[in-house]
């Protein structure tokens, strides 16, 4: 059983289809790359995904539950359990440190557990900084803080959206790097990337326009440079 | 984890801690004024005088006994003060004019009349007087002038010495002779109730001044014949006692009580008394000089006859009432009054001091309320992408509410800690200034400060709180 299908997913805003009857299937352990024109309904479907949206019509089934038709509280209950987000723009608490912010995510989802967080830091190269406020950090550091944030507590289902968009090549690199050891690790990674090059680190590549699936492409290099 | 957030976010903390403890600072510093008002004035109100006066019910005698009876129904430390009165009319014989004397403890007219003015001091010794500013103007009285008081009894006094100055009477007198020394005499009256023989006992006095009364029997001669009351006008060859003796004749009478009797007295002015009221035209002494003078005694000797006593209590119009039916009920033979005017204008003072004081609280918790909720909002538009993202980690409804009611209830509790320190200053500062007088520290005060900052914390973060709770994670993370 795939881990994520969207079957016949539309979402409507008023006249526009941000999504337009969507089918997509994702396997466990998958690493997909979404691309598409900006407007072609890429966070759209990223938000359906991570459970903080509910489509207009169609089904999403995530391990096999029906994630339209749960109530709110349970989809937060999922999101928690399932998925890990990364985010274009980061996102930490300004006020807390490196190490703090990884256990926010830690004291949602269970327990914080400080070693843990750093362990995870050591793991995105940053356990030195653990103690920075976000404000002490770089982009790149700030975004490998949220890749270690999204997999503290080893979702299944990683969701970043664009999340090399502000990242220089150099980071961008790191980043990738560390997707591709998840993904090794056994992870599923949905990537929205405007890059090519990123999108060709994935498996697979689904391209949206106008909200509906344009195409897909399989990426026959894969693994070939990592 | 709570107090890392809110230490790094001080600025925005500090506003609310700082609305939330100057809120319980005020209301602190209020609820001790306005628990501690009714005692506050209370000792206010009580230099406007007496609020309850005791008079004899009937044909019943009130004596100090019956007073110190009657006081026993209300709890000593809520007595400011209760004085006697007993009034007397008084000759002063050197102006053959009479005056009103009132008998008294001084010590407790100090506290029942605080609003007495007195210029030079109150008597505090025996043979010492307070008169009215009135009298002193009349007689030219000043602060250290003698004054001979005498008394005559009323007209239908057994003891009236007219009554007594019958033929053939045997009669004895006494007065205050040179040095406060008690002076006197025998008496007897022939047929024509003329002077028939005088004999002078001056043995108290000095020993040249005694002998020199007791055998210039050339001086005492003078007497024989003589009717009575005696003129000093009439002697030659005076002394420096004649005018004792003069005294002591004109006090004659008869009975065994005679010689106990001091109808005649020398009293030294202490103070004069200015009230503006009817006062000014009283003599004061003190109960014990008085019943010297006068003999008067309750018959069951319970102390001094009195006419009324005054009580300064602390106790408003209702606990007055009580007090009154008590003493009624235990004291038949008293007839407790409230003073009205005083006992009523000091509830409707109160009343509406207290009034004033919770509608300044209502008010400022209101403000409070208003402050808080409003930094809170603020802190939470601030925050919102910040709740976004936490709802996006996984953060239930729940834990976001928790999470600001915690801060709310912390900011609540460390705010209500800070208004109880600064609320007792502020009531002692108001205190001291405006009634002139410290506080007690009220324990009860810290949990009840502490646990109503919190609750108006924690109402305050209720609308904060639901908007908070319905940020959208999706709609936060998208944009800039
Ligand atoms: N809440 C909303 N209300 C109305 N329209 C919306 C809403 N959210 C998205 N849209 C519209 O849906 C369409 C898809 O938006 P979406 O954010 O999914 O695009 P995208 O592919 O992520 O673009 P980009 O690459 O710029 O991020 C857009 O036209 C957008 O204006
Ligand atoms: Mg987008």
């Amino acid at each position: 059983m795939a881990l994520l299908e969207l079957k016949n997913v539309s979402k409507i805003y008023g006249e526009l289809k941000a999504l337009d009857n969507v089918n997509i299937k994702v396997e466990k352990g998958e690493w997909v790359a979404i691309m598409g024109p900006s407007g072609s309904g890429k966070s759209t479907m990223m938000n359906i995904i991570g459970c903080m949206d509910k489509p207009s019509l169609g089904e999403v089934l995530l391990d096999g539950v029906d994630i339209s038709k749960e109530p709110q509280k349970r989809l937060t209950d999922i999101r928690r359990d399932k998925i890990g987000l990364i985010f274009q723009q980061f996102h930490m608490v300004t006020y807390l440190t490196a190490v703090e912010n990884i256990m926010v995510s830690q004291y949602y989802h269970s327990m914080p557990d400080e070693e843990e967080a750093l362990q995870a830091l050591e793991r995105v190269g940053l356990r030195e900084r653990a103690r920075h406020l976000p404000s002490q950090l770089s982009g790149g550091e700030q975004q490998r803080v949220c890749v270690a944030r999204a997999l503290i507590n080893h979702p299944e289902l990683i969701l970043a959206d664009e999340p090399t968009g502000n990242l220089d090549e150099t980071n961008e690199n790191i980043v990738l790097d560390l997707f591709s050891q998840l993904h090794n690790e056994g992870t599923t990674l949905i990537v929205v990337t405007h890059d090519p090059e990123v999108a060709e680190a994935a498996q697979r590549t689904i391209v949206l326009e106008h909200g509906r699936v344009a195409r897909e492409v399989i990426n026959e290099n894969f693994g070939k440079n990592r | 984890m709570i107090t890392a957030s809110l230490l790094r976010r001080r600025s925005r903390m500090l506003i609310a801690l700082l609305s939330i403890g100057i809120g319980a600072t005020i209301l602190s510093g209020l609820v001790t004024i306005a628990y501690d008002v009714p005692r506050q004035m209370g000792a206010q109100f009580r230099s406007y005088g007496a609020n309850m006066i005791l008079l004899p019910a009937g044909d019943t005698v009130l004596t100090e006994g019956t007073l110190e009876k009657a006081l026993e129904v209300i709890p000593e430390e809520n007595i400011a003060g209760a004085s006697p009165y007993r009034y007397v009319r008084l000759d002063m014989p050197s102006r053959q004019q009479s005056f009103t004397a009132a008998g008294t403890d001084f010590s407790q007219v100090v506290k029942t009349s605080p609003y007495f003015s007195v210029e030079g001091d109150y008597p505090s010794n025996p043979r010492e007087i307070l008169i009215g500013k009135e009298i002193a103007d009349t007689i030219g009285a000043k602060i250290g002038s003698s004054i001979q008081l005498s008394y005559k009894g009323s007209a239908s006094d057994d003891g009236n010495g007219a009554a007594d100055w019958t033929a053939g009477a045997h009669l004895m007198g006494s007065a205050e002779g040179f040095n406060e020394a008690v002076l006197t005499v025998e008496l007897t009256l022939d047929e024509d109730a003329r002077i028939a023989s005088i004999d002078v006992d001056a043995s108290s006095q000095t020993e040249e001044i005694g002998a020199l009364v007791g055998t210039d029997r050339e001086y005492l001669d003078q007497f024989i014949g003589q009717t009575l009351p005696v003129s000093a006008d009439a002697l030659s060859g005076a002394t420096i006692s004649s005018q004792a003796v003069v005294n002591a004749v004109n006090s004659a009478r008869s009975g065994e009580n005679a010689q106990a009797l001091e109808l005649t007295g020398i009293y030294n002015v202490t103070g004069i008394l200015s009230t503006g009221g009817e006062e000014e035209a009283y003599i004061f002494m003190s109960l014990t000089d008085l019943s010297k003078l006068t003999g008067e005694e309750a018959p069951d000797g319970s102390g001094s006859v009195l006419d009324v006593a005054e009580l300064s209590v602390f106790a408003d119009v209702n606990e007055l009432e009580a007090y009154s039916e008590d003493i009624k009920r235990e004291n038949p033979e008293i007839n407790p009054r409230l003073v009205k005017r005083v006992a009523h204008s000091e509830a409707s003072v109160l009343g509406k001091l207290q009034a004033l004081v919770i509608l300044v609280t209502v008010v400022v918790l209101l403000l409070t309320m208003i402050c808080v909720s409003t930094t809170m909002m603020a802190v939470v538009s601030e925050r919102r992408r910040e709740i976004g993202l936490r709802k996006a980690l996984g953060a239930s409804d729940r834990s976001i509410r928790t999470e600001f009611l915690g801060e709310g209830l912390f900011l609540g509790g460390l705010g209500g800690l800070m208004g109880v320190a600064l609320g007792f200053g502020f009531a002692q500062f108001v205190s001291v200034h405006v009634f002139g007088s410290a506080i007690r520290f009220q324990p009860l005060l810290l949990p009840v400060t502490v646990v109503v900052s919190m609750l108006i914390a924690a109402v305050s973060c209720q609308l904060p709180i639901k908007r908070a709770v319905a940020i959208d994670p999706a709609i936060v993370l998208k944009g800039e």
